[in-house]
């Protein structure tokens, strides 16, 4: 119980700290602009620095997973995607999941019915949640592009036309924040209500979640209920993209908890688990041809030795060995 | 399957138990057009991020419930109409037009309604 309600106050306690300290102590200028420089740059360093450290490692092994038919006979048939022949079939594996969550779908889920009886039966749910979640937390992030630029261009236009195609509500409402929502709420009871998953899960798999939620509830809250004037905050947003340090306008305070809530999850995002953003384009059982039968994998690791051949020994003790009346390859 | 139909049921049970389904009921007539003020309907800190929750409000109960007349709470009287807000504002003819293209916002007003960007200067 302690690993979900800790990260439930920890959320909880950031989402206080700005509201108290732009209500109460006036601090608009740290939270809107001194914070999220901070955020961004740590965002952006942190992302570029465990790339760069993670694609130094070596890889000692050609440890591609597979599972499909290699290339074998001629009529055996050959499954390109499964098993990855060369690196731009491997790259199209790898977008597959980024772009399909791919092996999500083959999620299996075992039961332990009245017999006993173990049954196996695919279970997609986790595969659907998380499809949501993530596209509509990019179409999210896509569409504030029109705080970010002037005019945003026609294919954010139509991202956001489409998002609000319904148009029900004033201001329309979105389908990706009903959406993104539902599917914070599934990945969270999916923890929760499975007695393993609630074995399995820590509070680094909670702490995320809750803070997406707070992000997407202050978001929504600020649209939708509690409104709060957008000419001041997209005067705020352009002056970030130029990096000037103006002072922020008058703003209301659920905008200071959004935003700072957003600066948690950017700092958060290269110290967690969330750098599987950037990790599953690296991961080697992925990211790797299956081709160790046609090419040798030469382990970076292995030092550079000298090896003598038997032809070298021969060449320098060939006159001795005659004389010693030991075979020779080569008179 | 059994969902689905449930909700299909469920749904044509509150149509079919609609109160203004029948079209019977006398329209009231618009009430006079009463703008007895200078200063506008709420402050500026409020209308600036709420116009557009007053405009539907106002529409909601102008045109489906025949409420025309807004009170506000000093006691001035308005008439619930977006000519009461064109009164005044429309003397800039960006008025709504600016802030909406800096914010990309595109109301859907002016689908139906003529903005005052549309009418020619004088």
């Amino acid at each position: 119980m302690k690993k979900i309600l800790m990260p439930l106050l920890m959320v909880a306690a950031l989402a206080l700290v700005p509201y108290v300290g732009v209500e109460y102590a006036g601090l608009g200028y740290l939270f809107g602009v001194l914070i999220p420089y901070a955020a961004a740059f740590l965002l952006v360093a942190g992302f570029l620095y465990r790339m760069v450290d993670w694609l130094r490692r070596p890889v000692p092994f050609n440890i591609a997973t597979t599972c499909g038919q290699e290339k074998s006979l001629d009529w055996i048939g050959q499954q390109k995607l499964e098993c990855p022949p060369t690196r731009r079939h491997a790259a199209l594996r790898v977008l597959s999941e980024v772009i399909f969550f791919r092996s999500l779908f083959r999620n299996n889920k075992a039961e332990l019915r009245k017999g006993p009886d173990l049954a196996y039966g695919s279970h997609k749910w986790l595969w659907l949640g998380g499809l949501v979640f993530h596209w509509s937390l990019l179409v999210i992030v896509l569409r504030h592009s029109r705080f970010f630029f002037m005019t945003p261009g026609p294919f954010f236009q139509f991202l956001e036309d489409a998002d609000s195609f319904f148009d029900v509500t004033v201001p329309a409402l979105y389908m990706t924040d009903v959406l993104a929502l539902a599917a914070v709420t599934f990945l969270v009871l999916r923890r929760i209500l499975d007695a393993k998953m609630r074995v399995l899960s820590l509070q680094t798999d909670y702490f995320p979640l809750f803070l997406i939620a707070g992000i997407v509830l202050a978001g929504i809250g600020m649209r939708y209920v509690a409104k709060v004037d957008v000419m001041p905050v997209k005067v705020l947003m352009l002056g970030l993209m130029d990096f000037s340090f103006n002072p922020p306008g008058e703003i209301g305070a659920l905008f200071y908890v959004h935003l700072f809530l957003v600066c948690v999850l950017a700092v958060y995002f290269p110290f967690s688990k969330l750098m599987h953003m950037g990790a599953i384009f690296l991961s080697p059982t992925r990211a790797m041809p299956n081709n160790s039968r046609e090419k040798r994998h030469v382990n970076p690791w292995n030092a550079p030795v000298r090896f003598r051949t038997y032809a070298e020994y021969e060449d320098e003790y060939r006159e001795k060995m005659k004389k010693a009346k030991l075979p020779v390859e080569k008179e | 399957m059994l969902f689905c139909g449930a909700a299909l049921a469920a749904l044509v049970t509150i149509t079919a138990l609609r109160l203004d389904g029948g079209g019977a009921e006398t329209v009231p007539a618009a009430g006079p057009a009463a703008v007895d003020s200078t200063v506008c309907i709420a402050p500026t800190e409020y209308m600036r991020s709420h116009h557009m929750k007053m405009l539907d409000k106002w529409r909601d109960e102008a045109v489906r419930e025949g409420e025309r007349t807004h009170v506000t709470p000093d006691g001035r009287r308005f008439e619930k109409s977006l000519k009461t807000c064109l009164g005044c504002h429309s003397n800039n003819r960006m008025f709504c037009y600016m802030c909406h293209l800096y914010a990309n916002v595109k109301p859907t007003c002016w689908n139906c309604h003529l903005s005052p960007i549309e009418i020619p200067p004088q």
